[in-house]
């Protein structure tokens, strides 16, 4: 294989690395704000992209008055989450929170598949699908804008962290009976972290939507953002964009030379190996925190 | 006006023959009546197990979390009824309870925990004044002031939680075990600091100790609780030289032997 063909691979996978990173950014959030994995990130990203499909197609908005709409509508939506089905959770074992996580993301896809059906749509960007030449190498248009969009989102997200309101929601992060003790609203904490959540879904949606076209697939998105979470810490976002470059490489330059051998499919193998390897070897992934324990 | 309610107008906090019940079924204080007077300092004493840190809960709010309710009885905080008021609502009159076991937020700065106790209304000057004012007290967590709160020492982190706490303006300081695991200096030096700032400040304390010796050092009367009930209630004078406080919590008994102190703590129980 020679050396262009192997740094097109990379830059490709850096690039579809982004795009996992902008999926895990939302479930950092949340993690972030409340200690909980949540297990309903993709069917929220596959809820966005539908949103959006109805203010813009069905509604006939114009895309630029529909994103924004639909990421309103989900940070509502995302709120109601909180509200509804978590608040009596709160303080009990994050078993339950996580199964209750799980039950949002079957609700999602049922409730999308009763609404829109399962075919598949587009999302259609206007972005052009004509090949982008850097050099020699061949980039897609479309992943360069979705990368793009996960290292905004990681610019904002890292400055939001270092605010009062930041500093809040890691706190109650850290200990939810020490943050009531002191009046913080652990409650109206976790809710704005479900709600910024959902707008990252919101984007994720889009971009993958525009990708891999809008189905009930897009939820198993959860999958590889779930990876990239975990290796990266699962509460560092700074950790969640560099795990997303690095499964996104490892994944594809190793899928290319993989396939020939096992003939198709390597790449969901090498995911799950990753994950597998670094919930063994390294619990608290790249970026993440330890739990403290002094001797 | 009787004397009772005279004395009632003078306090901050009044606790009137309140009952808490865990899940519905477990009483955990029954009947508790606790009167700390504005501006003084009052501790609760009693072994393990005998409804101190319910009681503190039940008047900062946070017995709900715990799926605790308030069955019987009524709270007043500088003359208003908060029995059922949330948590977050009784913090912003000024009520800030100190939880046991040094909850500092592990993973923030003692900087930052202190930022993320402030209220949501106070401007940045404000802000950086209260830290300040937190660090001359403390002028052990400046030193660290921007190092993880999880790798702090025990006493550090005792006064952190202190600190964080005081960041809330409260009236009204409750706090659950300061002393617990820590060496007796350090005891010393954070009780001094307390009393320090109550003096200073006119801010009231509320102290739950399992180390009495230590706790009526600073405060001006105290209650026993045993049981989930109120068997004492003195001037903390008067309880140093109580003979059955001195033989149960103060270690000044006449028993020689461990047989002996056992024997005679089953022999003579409050009855309740």
């Amino acid at each position: 294989m020679d050396l262009i063909l192997l740094a097109e691979l990379a830059v490709n996978g850096v690039l579809t690395g982004l795009l996992y990173s902008l999926f895990a950014i939302g479930l950092v959030l949340i993690y972030k704000a409340s200690s909980v994995p949540n297990l309903s990130q993709g069917g929220l990203t596959m809820a966005g992209a539908y949103v959006v499909l109805a203010l813009a197609h069905d509604m006939g908005l114009p895309l630029w008055v529909a994103i924004p709409l639909a990421a309103v509508v989900m940070f509502v939506f995302g709120m109601g989450i909180e509200r509804v089905a978590l608040r009596r959770l709160a303080g009990r074992p994050v078993v339950m929170i996580l199964m209750m996580t799980l039950g949002i993301d079957i609700f999602l896809r049922g409730t999308t598949l009763a609404i829109w059906g399962g075919t598949s749509r587009s999302v259609d960007l206007g972005v052009s699908y004509e090949p982008l030449f850097v050099g020699d190498i061949l980039v897609s248009r479309i992943h360069l804008l979705g990368a793009a969009v996960a290292i905004l989102l990681f610019v904002v997200f890292v400055l939001f962290f270092r605010t009062r309101l930041g500093i809040r929601l890691r706190a109650i992060a850290d200990d939810y009976m020490a943050s009531w003790s002191v009046g913080i609203s652990v409650e109206r904490g976790v809710g704005l972290s479900w709600g910024l959540a959902s707008i990252v879904a919101v984007s994720a949606g889009i971009i993958w939507g525009e990708i891999q076209g809008v189905d009930q697939s897009l939820s198993l998105l959860l999958l590889k953002g779930l990876t990239v979470a975990v290796l990266g810490g699962l509460d560092s976002i700074f950790g969640a964009v560099l795990a997303g470059i690095i499964l996104g490489i490892i994944e594809n330059v190793g899928s290319a030379y993989l396939d020939p051998f096992v003939g198709g499919g390597s790449r969901d193998l090498i995911m799950a190996a990753v994950l597998i390897l670094t919930v063994m070897l390294r619990p608290h992934g790249l970026f993440g925190r330890t739990d403290i324990e002094r001797v | 006006m009787t004397p009772a309610l005279e004395k009632e107008a003078a306090s901050i906090l009044s606790m009137n023959s309140i009952e808490v019940l865990y899940d519905n079924v477990m009483l955990a204080i029954k009947g508790v009546s606790i009167q700390v007077p504005r501006g003084g300092m009052v501790a609760l004493l009693g072994s393990n197990g005998a409804g101190k840190s319910t009681t503190l809960k039940a008047i900062s709010g946070l017995l709900k979390v715990e799926r605790g309710r308030i069955s019987r009885g009524e709270i007043s905080f500088d003359g208003s009824v908060i029995t059922g008021l949330p948590a977050q609502q009784r913090v912003e009159m000024g009520i800030c309870h100190v939880i046991e076991g040094r909850r500092v937020f592990e993973h923030l700065t003692p900087d930052e925990n202190l930022e993320a106790a402030a209220p949501v209304s106070m401007n940045r000057a404000t802000l950086k004044a209260e830290k300040q004012r937190i660090y001359e007290y403390f002028p052990r967590l400046a030193e660290r002031k921007n190092s993880q709160a999880g790798y702090l020492s025990g006493g550090e982190q005792q006064m952190l939680a202190i600190g964080r706490a005081l960041m809330t303006q409260p009236r009204l300081l409750m706090l659950d075990e300061p002393s617990l695991g820590l060496a007796p200096f350090l005891v010393t030096e954070i009780f001094g600091i307390i009393r320090r700032i109550n003096k200073e400040q006119g801010l009231s304390v509320l102290l739950v100790e399992q180390n009495a010796l230590a706790a009526l050092e600073i405060v001006s009367d105290g209650y026993l609780i045993e049981n989930g009930r109120v068997v004492m209630h003195d001037t903390a004078q008067a309880l140093k030289s109580n003979s059955d406080i001195q033989e149960f919590y103060l270690g000044g008994g006449s028993a020689t032997n461990f047989h002996e102190i056992k024997h005679y703590s089953r022999r003579k129980r409050w009855l309740s």
